[in-house]
């Protein structure tokens, strides 16, 4: 063991789901060293074991993940190169079915499809565009408008263009290779949440750090 | 004539894409449908949420407009009625968020515990209020 003078570089997401009750660094950290033998060992160390009931949460420190190591392998030099607060989450694999989620899915679908024509609708109603429509009908061309002019036709069409234009994809089919702003927006909203999970978890004392034996885990209902 | 109509159109045209731009780009940034997807688990139809978001703003403004008629109406009427009532909630909850109004509330009155009256008080007195507006025909 003395001649571990090896760097171990690792490497970890924020937010890190496992389905095993034994929770393995090599689970939760990716890890690079030049001594390729020390790798699977120490992936191999136990960071903490979930009692079996429920999902659960628990938020690490970065600082426990290297004790861990070190208690093993008190040469090497660990570099971390990732976060240093990680969200480990278990999952129960009790799959509640693909019919569920297909379910679940239809039912958001045409929830956001009537909030949208709802959204449109009003925007319509509140400014009302028929109103302003038939005042520069008027304007324009002098004659009464009866409510279908080019007017009303080539808004609609800007307004699918519009639509199609800011969502950047319809279908499978995207226009650039850009992430859509929804999901740049589902990724900021995730960041939020992670980020307010290890403040709280850190503010009540309830991280897995250094110094303690026991994670006090956060379960879910 | 035809000078004018294709002026007509631009104007048309250009407000139709300025506006759907606007309105739709508000609807992400509050969140409410990244919120949808998040609470159901179901971030991995992100992008159907976003065709069906586009399709409802197309056919929503179609049928506006041209007031096309709604077929199956006794099913098609208090469904979109539900649907709308849930995704205006959001809407408004999701403002509220946005503008910090909860954690301002909470840090002037020091309310630590009980949130979550609060937050059925604004339920109920939300659903409440809707009520007795449309039931006075305001």
């Amino acid at each position: 063991m003395a001649a571990n003078k090896e760097t171990l570089y690792i490497k970890g997401d924020r937010n890190v789901e496992v389905t095993n009750l034994d929770v393995k660094l090599g689970d939760i950290v990716s890890m690079e060293c030049s001594n390729k033998d020390i790798i699977p060992k120490v992936k191999a160390l136990k960071l903490l074991k979930i009692s079996p009931q429920g999902e659960h949460r628990y938020v690490v420190s970065v600082l426990k993940i290297i004790a861990c190591i070190h208690e093993q392998y008190p040469g090497i030099d660990v570099q971390n190169m990732g976060e240093t607060d990680i969200i480990i989450t278990y999952e129960e694999q009790k799959t509640k079915g693909k019919a569920f989620h297909i379910l679940k899915t239809a039912v958001v679908s045409v929830l956001v499809f009537v909030g949208a024509a709802f959204s449109i609708m009003t925007f319509n109603n509140d400014v009302d565009v028929p109103d302003v429509f038939s005042q520069v009908y008027r304007f324009a061309t002098g004659t009464k408008s009866d409510g279908f002019t080019v007017l009303e036709v080539s808004y609609s069409i800007g307004i699918t263009l519009g639509i199609l234009t800011f969502f950047n994809h319809f279908g499978k089919k995207r226009f650039t290779v850009d992430p859509t702003p929804l999901e740049v927006q589902m990724r900021t909203y995730e960041n939020e949440i992670q980020t307010a999970l290890i403040e709280t978890a850190s503010r009540k004392g309830e991280e897995f750090d250094v110094g303690k034996t026991d994670p006090s885990g956060n379960r879910r209902s | 004539m035809w000078v004018k109509q294709i002026l007509l159109a631009i104007v048309g045209l250009s407000g139709g894409v300025v506006v759907s731009a606007g309105l739709f780009a508000l609807i992400v940034e509050i969140g409410v449908i990244s919120d949808f997807a998040d609470r159901t688990h179901t971030a991995d139809h992100i992008l159907l949420y976003e065709d069906c978001t586009a399709l409802g703003g197309i056919l929503g403004n179609l049928i506006f407009l041209f007031k096309w008629p709604i077929p199956f109406q006794t099913v098609a009427l208090p469904l979109f009625g539900l649907l709308s009532g849930v995704f205006v909630g959001c809407w408004a909850m999701g403002l509220a968020e946005i503008l910090n109004v909860f954690p301002i509330f909470i840090r002037r009155i020091k309310i630590v515990r009980y949130t979550t009256a609060f937050v059925i008080s604004i339920a109920v007195g939300r659903g409440a209020g809707a009520l007795l507006y449309f039931a006075q025909g305001w």
